[in-house]
């Protein structure tokens, strides 16, 4: 090709000769300074990196230290074994009438709490009963249920030891009941074990009784909430942002809305959920359906933006391919474009719905600070999370709460990395689908 | 090159005797935004023969060739004027379906653009979304019969479920081909089809353009003289957005009526 005559036009006239350059020394002295400056900062920059990971993996550690340490006994229960001579006790229940449907009646009739105290006193000494959780009648009653052939005999039943029990079994109490754990240990009444109590209970005003179950089955329910609609909402409303609304001042609006959204103080979702889901739509309070439509208000945006921004980055080369041999323009969403996108609409997911997981503030707005004693049965009844469970916690004077709250936080932990590895899961098999 | 040279390979070019206009342009100006890219072009393509466009870089071969199968619509900022039909009716009309004119009226792009999906989709697709095949043999014999049409088939046959993008770049190229022809279109336009293969991938891409014409109607851009003396029976050459010249390759070649013509296929400028 002619280079003076590109595009037809004729060069106006010859450039003059551009200076003769001094051949550069690729070996000399300066080029090997520059050489070696370039590996210093290339190891300054791996340092420095290899240095910030490893105080965050330092933080982590700590931060895991701490709470196995302190939350891996509040997995744990010391048990005291308590002697109960049914027959000779006051206790009056009809062993007939514990087979039939009477039974739930013929239990709460009996007085088997005076029963218990009666037993432990017998078996412990005066105070006995002070060795014992505030709960230990309720073991002794589940164990009639389970067996009434045990009220015509005597009967050695292990009931959940009082806190400062418990906690000197863990070495971790005041000298005398330290003394105390001794005696029993030696007597050879106390085990410790799981703390089945602490999976399968709601909150309770004893620490012995406490369980995480309730707030973990409000958060499943609220993050169930949150999910169903954060997600589908949130990737529609990208999709459509992107590949459908014109580019003009209502798009620009909404545009920046949703970034502002994204911003909002989470506690702001909870007034506004407090408004309209509790005082203009008459909701129930503390339900984990209003706890998750606030979350997925606080979620979508996140979503949105994470969303817009994995189907800008899909290569506009691919909807051309597939407009071009005769595709809508549905079709080329949700078969290429979809698809291409979903790994980091996924990331943006995981980072809204961990957050709206540790989100504390705009579920006590709506009432979900409530002490609430036994787990949700469904989306709208009475409900707490764990966070705010691992909150109200923290906040009781009784000692017994303390390895109780950094257990729930363990639980919550688990709970993040379950979620999180399902979403990483998720995303890496769509990453390797092509 | 020798305009002596283009001469032959043109000469060998027959024009069709029986000639049916397939599509027409009259008077079509495309604006991207402000600017003009194409300036009152009228052109006619026949069914029966192979149609070239040559031209300098940024003299606007694409964004014609894409006003012919509406993929400018894609563009926010393009807009297109004057008429253009497919079979006599008029493709901007508002009663014409855009997803049934891109199905006619296939297109394979200027950059190799495969699905990031396996071998076998990338030509399954097309077919798979417009119903073309009831059965799954059906859709085998499609997509084999597609690849081989493209030259494509001895090297794929025994990786179909690998990744369309784990090609070549020439593969890819021919997998694009494969996939527009797959869909059976009236229509093929190829916008450089060949710049990223070898003599011999180009070989393939034009013996089956041979094989294919008058079949379908093809419109294929190209840089390359030879390439459009060999495959193409009539040749446009465009200049800064405008229709220079339009007529039998032959014609063009060997006895060009404007001097813009005549000194960009013997290489003066371009
Ligand atoms: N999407 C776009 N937006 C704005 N201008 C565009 C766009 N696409 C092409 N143009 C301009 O239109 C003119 C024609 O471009 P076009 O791609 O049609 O050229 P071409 O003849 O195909 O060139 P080449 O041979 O290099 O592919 C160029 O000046 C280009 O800058
Ligand atoms: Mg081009």
């Amino acid at each position: 090709m002619n280079s003076t005559l590109v595009a037809g036009v004729p060069a106006t006239g010859a450039e003059p000769p551009a200076p003769a350059r001094t051949p550069t020394d690729w070996r000399g002295a300066k080029m090997q300074g520059s050489i070696r400056r370039r590996y210093a900062a290339e190891r300054r920059f791996r340092l420095l990196g290899l240095g910030a990971v490893l105080l965050s993996a330092g933080f982590l550690v700590f931060l895991l230290w701490t709470m196995v340490g302190n939350g891996a006994r509040g997995f744990t229960q010391t048990e005291l074994r308590l002697d109960v001579d049914f027959p000779a006790s006051t206790l009056m229940i009809d062993p007939a009438a514990l087979a039939g449907p009477g039974k739930d009646a013929a239990l709460a009739g009996a007085d088997i709490e005076g029963a218990t105290t009666a037993a432990a006193t017998a078996a412990f000494g005066t105070d006995g009963e002070r060795l014992l959780s505030d709960g230990a009648w309720l073991t002794v009653r589940d164990a009639i249920a389970a067996d009434p052939t045990i009220l015509r005999r005597k009967a050695q039943i292990w009931v959940p030891a009082a806190t400062n029990i418990d906690l000197a079994a863990k070495g971790d109490a005041a000298p005398e009941d330290e003394a105390a754990y001794a005696r029993l240990d030696k007597a050879g009444v106390t085990k410790t074990g799981l703390n089945l109590t602490f999976l399968k209970n709601a909150d309770s005003t004893d620490p012995t009784l406490v369980g995480v179950w309730g707030a973990l089955k409000g958060s499943l329910l609220t993050m169930f909430v949150t999910i169903v609609l954060a997600f589908p909402v949130g990737v529609l409303s990208a999709l459509y942002l992107e590949e459908y609304a014109p580019r003009n001042r209502w798009t620009d609006l909404i545009e920046v809305s949703i970034n502002n959204l994204a911003a909002v103080p989470s506690i702001i979702f909870g007034l506004l959920g407090l408004a309209v889901f509790l005082n203009f739509m008459d909701m129930p309070r503390s339900a984990p359906i209003v706890g998750g439509l606030t979350l997925a208000l606080m979620t979508m945006p996140v979503i949105v933006i994470a969303g817009r921004n994995a189907i800008k980055s899909v290569p506009p080369s691919i909807r051309d391919a597939a407009l071009g041999i005769g595709a809508s323009r549905v079709q080329v969403v949700f078969h290429h474009v979809l698809p291409l996108a979903l790994p980091g609409i996924l990331t943006g997911t995981i980072i809204g719905m961990a957050r709206a997981l540790g989100e504390t503030a705009p579920l006590l707005m709506i009432g979900m600070r409530a002490f609430i004693a036994s787990p949700p049965g469904g989306l709208t009844e009475p409900a707490t999370v764990l966070p705010v469970q691992i909150f109200l916690w923290s906040d009781e004077v009784s000692r017994g709460f303390v390895e109780k709250t950094s257990a729930a936080i363990i639980v919550l932990l688990v709970f993040l990395m379950l979620m999180n590895g399902i979403a990483i899961y998720l995303r890496n098999r769509f990453e390797r689908r092509w | 090159m020798t305009t002596d040279t283009l001469n032959d390979l043109a000469a060998h070019q027959q024009v069709a005797p029986v000639e049916t206009l397939k599509m027409t342009a009259r008077g079509v100006n495309v604006f991207y935004g402000a600017k003009q890219a194409i300036n009152n072009v009228s052109i006619d393509v026949t069914q029966e023969n192979v149609t070239a466009f040559i031209g300098p870089s940024g003299c606007g071969k694409s964004t014609f060739l894409r006003t012919l199968n509406r993929m400018n619509d894609t563009v926010s900022s393009a807009r297109v004027e004057g008429e253009i039909t497919l079979d006599g009716e008029n493709i901007y009309a508002a009663s014409m379906d855009v997803v049934q004119l891109r199905a006619r009226v296939g297109m394979v792009f200027q950059k190799p653009n495969p699905f990031p999906k396996s071998i076998y989709e990338n030509v399954a697709y097309g077919p798979r979304i417009h119903g073309l095949a009831s059965a799954k043999n059906d859709m085998d014999r499609i997509v084999e019969q597609s690849l081989r049409r493209a030259g494509l088939w001895d090297e794929v046959k025994d990786r179909l479920t690998d990744s369309g993008t784990a090609l070549s770049g020439g593969q890819q190229q021919r997998l694009c081909i494969a996939r527009a022809i797959a869909v059976d279109p009236e229509v093929i336009l190829m916008d450089e089809p060949c710049s990223a293969l070898d003599p011999i991938a180009t070989a393939k891409i034009e013996e089956l353009i041979h094989e294919l014409r008058g079949r379908y109607a093809i419109v294929i851009v190209t840089h390359n003289m030879q390439q459009a003396a060999r495959v193409s029976q009539r040749t446009a050459f465009f200049h800064l957005g405008t229709l220079v010249e339009y007529g039998d390759t032959s014609d063009i070649f060997t006895n060009p009526r404007e001097t813009r013509t005549k000194d960009y296929i013997t290489g003066r400028y371009g």
